[in-house]
């Protein structure tokens, strides 16, 4: 009986070409689709949840109240590992991080690479492997080094490395005692080395006994048995009973949650990335559902044609079980072949996924699980849409049917019309959400961030370029590479300091007030184009006064609500400082956010970037060789490596980049496999009214008139979803946009042109159809009885 | 081996109600071979739908092989019908998808014959058909006779006691027609019982008994001879 069926599915499949055509390909694009989030969903979701001691794994987190609100962070005082480790019985290990950047030195080859200074404990807390040297000890000397594979090779050629050294910002020699298996493409750790935390300190003055200082990050591993909620109770007050600060609460976050729920409102977990999974898993749902649903709108406006042998098969003694056996092993058979081009499609698709999602995903191939689920998933998807079909082809009585008096129901509410208006709101509302997710980045991109970022340059200082400042400074401007050169504490796209101990004449003296801190010498304003709303740039050549002097934006201005801004006072824990000039906002953090009050000090503050403006006059290219030439000049050890502003500056969109581009990847491909459906379904639409169309000709009906006629029908299908999609895009996009202070308002014509290019696609699918059986000569088709 | 009494079957559309058996009553013997003529819309097809089980009635009684069958569920009536009846249509109703021998050996496929058996019985019942050197080749390749020839190895495939022929030569021309009534005949003569209906006078002659309807109701019985 089976291979009855598998025949007969067989040759069915090769007889209706373009059915079968339509229905595989909208069903793998469904599944590749789907799998595509599933791939990345699985990866999400398994981030660091393959270190053995997952379960004991945290990392320290503090929760205090700053400006009315709840805070929760996840930097820690340097102290906090060692007491950890010596005065709480239940922490088995214990390790910091925070990040390393240097200059590489082997033989003739300079590579500047960015790793992670951390304790011993660090490599047997984390199931990151060594492949070579040993995990207990590797970090033991301060001048040891542990290379990633990838690394090892970079720097030696191969990883049999044991052993060898390597010079470090041309200061120290470095040996390897340990090579580590490449990480992961689930982890959050991000480095190409490990150093120890005792060269931290030897570079930066020694051990920082400071509970002020939140600066890096501290992981603990408990004792097997601690509860969570046990030790939060424990370690609660480690920072208030080490210091002065009384104000912060310590507490765990578990490694099982780093990835998805590190979202913290009032001090406790809300979500994190979770809400895109479950977003994204969503349209994976959906997309998969749209392509079932096209099976089942196909396969049962085919029935007409398959009635017949369900007759026969029923009058020949076929009972309704083994009818609906086997059209499901049809729709199993439709589905394995589609599962088959879906795989395909996936593995031709990954690299360019990968680009677009930032990550490594690949198809485990050599995994069973990995075929088991490709198994279940293809059994599902055969089951789900060959489900209505079955049921609806198997119960067709045999008098009816043999008898050719069977029509297929054309009825006002049939489950097809359901089942397509259903493909169409969910096209409709991914189409909306596109729009808006695309408008609001424009809106976000489009605003005004206070500065010029074009031609704009920086370069961190590192080696002797702090030492021959002043040297570079001039010979960038007198080369012709830039025309305006500055020293900053951070580039202008980020923030790297805030600072709460400032006070003023009128300021509240409960209030808890966080500023932005900023440090420039001058040029400032030259450099940037930014401008000068009262007073002047910092400048201490001129003024040598402004050692002590402070420039506000306009947000602190209205904040200390100065009338005369210009030589006020502002005390920094009994630092006196001196306003000379207010400067129009700029965004240096979230465009998204409005800009938040600054403090930008001059020279005596510390820096680690440099500005150029540069030359407009010359090519970029023609700058930057000047450019180059001159760093290499006054600094030769290191690379001369340069950043752009803009450039920079744009990575602050990548999230929502990369949610639109995903956004209206996976809109077009819903309403390409809708419209794929519609396609197939106005085909069988228009060959079962042949007769009707023929007739109506006959009478004088012209091919607009047919046309129209047979169009209509569909349309009314678009324009109901239409009407179910408003409310349900209207009301997430607003949720959507909530998240951003500054965001566009939900405009009409977003709903108008969502609507134009739906019925534009539906008129461009259908009519193709209807055209063709209207041009047909009513002389053939009345004579096909 | 039939026996209906006062069979009554309606079929109602939303404003009127149309009697296609009242109260009929007839009856058929092991080993007959019967006509049932009428003109259009007298309910011939309607009864012979439900001698064959694909259809049920409203009021009355059907005993078939001395079992009242007019108020069995689909799933009986089909599991009765695989066993014992065979069908022969005006068009054929062949699978175009399958061939000539899928064809036949489909109702053994659902009566469960074994593969060896089942091959084995459709060549045998091909052969006698005369269609063997067909067997690979699908419906439409096939002349009007010749399908019907498939059509009727179909029905005998399963060795049926009753096959239901709904005008069988109704599509053919003459010659053919002529075949497929030798064929029919000789099933009879063989033991099977055949119930016939027809609009041809000239088929009609081939059976022992014609059984004529009108508005649902028996008129005449003529008995051949």
């Amino acid at each position: 009986m089976f291979k009855n069926y598998l025949k007969i599915t067989w040759r069915n499949l090769l007889k209706n070409k373009s059915f079968t055509a339509i229905n595989i390909v909208g069903l793998a694009v469904g599944m590749a689709s789907a799998a595509l989030i599933l791939f990345w969903v699985q990866n999400e979701v398994s981030y660091d949840q393959f270190h053995a001691k997952k379960d004991r794994l945290y990392r320290m987190y503090n929760r205090s109240k700053i400006e009315g609100e709840i805070w929760a962070w996840g930097t820690t005082p340097k102290p906090m590992m060692a007491t950890l480790k010596q005065d709480y019985p239940q922490v088995e290990e214990a390790s910091r991080a925070t990040q390393a950047s240097f200059l590489f030195t082997l033989d003739s080859k300079h590579l500047t690479i960015p790793g992670v200074f951390t304790d011993p404990d660090f490599l047997t807390m984390f199931s990151l492997p060594l492949i070579q040297g040993n995990p207990k000890t590797a970090l033991n000397d301060m001048k040891s080094l542990v290379l990633t594979e990838k690394t090892a090779i970079k720097l030696f050629g191969n990883t049999n490395v044991l052993g060898k050294t390597v010079k470090i910002d041309s200061v120290d020699y470095f040996t390897v005692t340990g090579v580590m298996k490449d990480l992961p493409n689930n982890t959050r750790f991000d480095f190409e080395y490990l150093m120890t935390w005792k060269y931290w300190e030897k570079i930066n003055g020694g051990v920082d006994k400071n509970w002020g200082n939140n600066s890096v990050t501290t992981y603990i591993a408990l004792k097997p048995g601690v509860t969570e909620e046990y030790f939060n109770k424990q370690v609660k007050n480690i920072t208030r009973s080490h210091s002065e600060v009384k104000d912060i609460d310590v507490f765990v976050h578990p490694i099982t949650k780093w990835r998805l729920y590190s979202k913290f409102e009032n001090g406790q977990i809300v979500g994190g990335r979770i809400t895109t999974i479950k977003l994204f898993s969503i349209i994976a749902a959906f997309i998969l559902l749209i392509a079932c649903i096209n099976f089942m709108n196909l396969s049962t406006a085919r029935s007409e044609k398959r009635a017949k042998e369900v007759g026969i098969r029923k009058v020949v003694g076929a009972g309704k079980g083994s009818l609906i056996a086997q059209f499901m092993g049809e729709s199993v058979m439709i589905a394995l072949l589609a599962g088959i081009v879906a795989l395909a499609i996936v593995q031709i698709s990954l690299p360019a996924f990968n680009i677009l999602t930032e990550k490594q995903l690949f198809i485990p191939f050599a995994s069973p699980v990995f075929w088991l689920i490709v198994v279940t998933f293809i059994l599902f998807t055969g089951v789900v849409s060959g489900s209505y079909p079955a049921l609806y082809l198997s119960s067709f009585a045999p008098v009816k049917v043999l008898k050719g008096t069977f029509k297929a129901a054309n009825a006002t509410f049939s489950p097809r019309k359901i089942l397509v208006v259903t493909q169409f709101t969910f096209a409709i509302v991914l189409i909306i959400s596109t729009i808006i997710v695309r408008e609001q980045l424009d809106y976000a991109q489009n605003r005004d961030t206070g500065y010029k970022k074009d031609n704009l340059a920086y370069t961190f200082i590192q080696g002797n370029i702090d030492k021959n400042y002043q040297l570079i400074r001039n010979e960038l401007v007198t080369s012709g590479a830039a025309t305006a050169v500055t020293k900053t504490s951070a580039p202008m796209t980020e923030g790297w300091s805030d600072s709460w101990g400032f006070d003023w004449q009128g300021k509240d003296p409960n209030a808890k007030i966080d500023f932005n801190m900023f440090n420039v010498d001058g040029d400032f304003s030259k450099t940037m184009n930014l401008k000068i709303i009262e007073g002047r740039d910092i400048d201490i050549k001129t003024y040598p006064s402004d050692s002590s002097a402070i420039m506000i934006n306009q947000a602190s201005l209205k904040l200390m609500k100065f009338k005369n801004p210009i030589g006020q006072t502002v005390m920094n824990n009994g630092q006196k400082l001196t306003i000379v000039g207010v400067v129009k906002d700029f965004i240096l953090q979230s465009p998204y956010e409005p800009v938040k009050q600054m403090i930008i000090q001059g020279p005596k503050s510390w820096f680690n970037v440099i500005h150029y403006k540069l030359n407009e006059k010359n090519t970029t290219a023609e700058n930057l060789k000047l450019a180059e030439a001159v760093f290499k000049k006054y600094n030769s050890e290191y690379p001369f490596e340069y950043h752009f502003v803009d450039e920079e500056y744009n990575k602050k969109f990548a999230d929502e980049q990369r949610v639109g581009t995903l956004a209206s990847l996976f809109a077009g491909l819903t309403i390409f496999i809708s419209c794929l459906g519609l396609f197939g379904l106005a085909t069988y639409m228009a060959q079962n009214r042949i007769k009707e169309i023929g007739v109506r000709k006959v009478l004088g009906a012209s091919v607009f008139g047919v046309t129209s006629m047979l169009s209509k029908d569909f349309l009314k299908l678009v324009a109901i979803a239409f009407i179910f999609a408003t409310p349900i895009a209207w009301y997430s996009m607003e949720h959507w946009l909530q998240t951003y202070a500054y965001r566009v308002n939900i405009s009409v014509w977003v709903f108008a042109i969502a609507a134009f290019v739906t019925t534009l696609l539906s008129i461009v699918t259908v009519s193709f159809q209807a055209v063709k059986a209207a041009l047909a000569n009513p002389v053939k088709s009345l004579r096909s009885e | 081996m039939i026996k209906i009494t006062n069979l009554e079957k309606f079929y109602r559309t939303e404003e009127v109600e149309t009697i296609a058996l009242n109260k009929l009553s007839m009856h058929v013997d092991t080993g007959e071979f019967v006509a049932i003529m009428g003109p259009s819309g007298c309910g011939k097809s309607t009864l012979l739908n439900i001698l064959g089980m694909l259809d049920d009635p409203d009021e009355g009684s059907y005993v078939f092989n001395s079992i009242e069958v007019a108020h069995f569920n689909e799933r009986k009536r089909a599991d009765l019908r695989k066993h014992n009846i065979g069908f022969v249509f005006q068009s054929f109703n062949l699978i175009d998808e399958l061939t000539v021998f899928e064809n036949v050996e489909l109702p053994l496929i659902y009566t469960g014959v074994t593969t060896a058996e089942r091959v084995k019985r459709v060549e045998e019942v091909l052969d006698k058909m005369q269609i063997m050197h067909r067997r690979n080749h699908y419906p439409q390749q096939l002349s009007g006779g010749q399908q019907q020839r498939v059509a009727i190895a179909r029905a005998v495939v399963n060795k049926p006691k009753l096959i239901l022929a709904d005008e069988p030569t109704g599509n053919l021309d003459s010659s053919n027609g002529n075949d497929v009534m030798e064929l029919l005949t000789d099933l009879n003569e063989q033991g099977t019982t055949i119930i016939m209906v027809t609009h041809s006078e000239h088929d009609a002659r081939y059976s022992h008994r014609i059984i004529r309807l009108l508005d649902g109701q028996t008129v005449m019985e003529n008995i051949m001879v």
